[in-house]
């Protein structure tokens, strides 16, 4: 008892499960272990022919851990008809999967920007809400300028609130005349003027 | 200032971006425009020991040969790998405290458990990290004599992986080392260094591995505790999932995950369940499904 060395072979390369094909792969992803479904979606990285396949997954796949594998090899992806199917799910009426297609859409700088336009229109403002989260944690240099554009236009309050939220933490005091402006034009939304209350003096660094 | 270059490499912006690129799509590792001057610095010395004079040649033979060898020198220079013994602790008061007792008692208890008690360290750099957690649990963990533990290190650099190996360390290394530790466990080696004993050398199991590759990760299974800190936060969110990912399939369910103290995983991937111990925030994978 006490440390023991690893027992041979000591090359992680020795003991490397054995690779499957890709056609193997396509199929695991519909195995009944989630284990192998998840293993499925990651091994299936890079393989371009399989990405309908990984698409048609996260419709139908019950276990998180495996649709957030699938996702992350999609999010490898980044194009625009990728993040378009992706962007599908943000209507979903499953929170989880409208959480994970958000998180999956922020790594994917290159391709939500042209899916922008349509999701700050939808009609559905849970949608615009969802948009609000992915450009929260997207790394693009435009983030707040759509930011700013759907806090000072979006028509519902709770959208706005969204985007103050994702605007907050790039924000500084030169935009205290933008978040002022959404508490004018939603003043019986008193979620909406808290969270301005609550950031001012921040902004300002008076808080 | 479009189209500038810096001196030394004689990088322009253009071939900046270019490289950067190609870096990241080779190790995950991305580099933004405030990394520069290290950038620089570091391909400026790669430069000066390959066969070319400039920048263009050099990245023309890296991209063209695929020599995995200017690659390997290259992902050498640009990581960084300072660290020294018994770094951020606490972390280890928490695993000695809480997370082995609990890994103990989801695997059946002292009389019952089947095979070794797994802990990897990765990135293990020159050591460090790995030797120091053999210490304290040769030195504090009242189980030690009554179950076996493994204790693996993996990186990407090589470089950092045969200095490991050696176990040599200076003064800045073991500055938190005890005094009756290093008495115990190291001999001088001369120019005020120490090397670890090879009873604890011999116990810690190498091996080079880039996190974010997801087919080499795939032989790092069933891990009981992992120490994946101060790594993430060079990654892109992309880069940052397949890390996460991969650490998941490393660890049995119900493993223990800890970060550097300013790394958030929530802020990375959900795959893993926060817990909060006395010593701080330690993530875990999950034990059901769903």
């Amino acid at each position: 008892m006490g440390l023991v060395r690893k027992q041979a072979p000591q090359q992680p390369e020795e003991v490397l499960p054995e690779k499957r094909s890709t056609e193997a792969l396509r199929e695991q992803l519909a195995d009944p272990d989630p284990d192998c479904r998840r293993e499925a979606a990651l091994g299936l990285e890079g393989v371009a022919e399989a990405v309908p396949d990984l698409l048609a997954r996260v419709a139908v796949e019950t276990e998180t851990n495996v649709r957030d594998a699938v996702l992350t090899t999609l999010s490898g992806y980044d194009t625009e008809q990728v993040a378009g199917s992706l962007a599908v799910h943000l209507a979903s009426d499953d929170a989880a999967l409208r959480t994970a297609v958000a998180e999956a859409l922020a790594t994917m700088p290159q391709s939500v920007p042209a899916l922008l336009p349509d999701l700050l229109a939808a009609p559905d403002h849970d949608v615009r809400v969802m948009t609000a989260m992915v450009l929260a944690d997207m790394t693009h240099p435009d983030t707040a300028v759509w930011l700013i554009r759907m806090i000072s236009e979006d028509p519902h309050p709770n959208v706005v609130t969204a985007a103050i939220d994702a605007f907050l933490p790039v924000a500084g005091p030169e935009h205290a005349s933008v978040l002022e402006g959404a508490v004018q034009r939603f003043p019986d939304d008193p979620f909406l003027r808290f969270t301005v209350q609550a950031a001012l003096p921040r902004l300002s660094g008076t808080a | 200032m479009a189209g500038a270059a810096t001196a030394g490499t004689g990088l322009s912006d253009a071939d900046f971006t270019r490289f950067t690129e190609y870096f990241y799509k080779r190790t995950g590792i991305h580099f933004t425009p405030a990394k520069r001057y290290f950038v620089d610095k570091r391909i400026d010395t790669c430069i000066r020991a390959s066969p070319y004079d400039t920048f263009t040649g050099w990245f023309a033979a890296l991209r063209s040969s695929d020599n995995s060898g200017m690659l390997q020198d290259l992902i050498n220079q640009l990581t960084v790998n300072e660290t020294y013994f018994l770094r951020e602790d606490y972390q280890f008061d928490s695993m000695l405290s809480t997370v082995l007792p609990n890994v103990l008692a989801a695997r059946g208890g002292v009389n019952r458990i089947v095979g070794p008690i797994k802990i990897l360290s990765l990135p293990c750099s020159t050591g460090e990290e790995p030797y120091s957690i053999a210490l304290r649990l040769l030195e504090e963990w009242d189980q030690i004599d009554h179950v076996d533990v493994e204790i693996h290190g993996a990186d990407i650099d090589s470089e950092v992986l045969a200095k490991a190996a050696h176990a040599s360390y200076g003064e800045r290394s073991l500055q938190r080392v005890p005094k009756p530790w290093l008495n115990k466990y190291f001999t001088s080696v001369g120019a005020g260094r120490y090397q670890v004993d090879e009873g604890i050398r011999s116990a810690v199991t190498l091996h080079r591995v880039n996190i974010c590759d997801t087919p080499s990760m795939r032989a790092f299974r069933e891990f009981d505790v992992v120490f994946c800190r101060n790594v993430l936060i060079y990654f892109d969110e992309l880069s940052s999932r397949r890390a996460a990912e991969n650490l998941y399939g490393a660890m049995r369910p119900g493993g223990y995950l800890f970060l550097g103290h300013s790394e958030s995983m929530s802020r990375i991937s959900p795959i893993f369940t926060p817990t909060r111990l006395p010593e701080g925030i330690v993530y875990q994978r999950p034990t059901g499904g769903k």
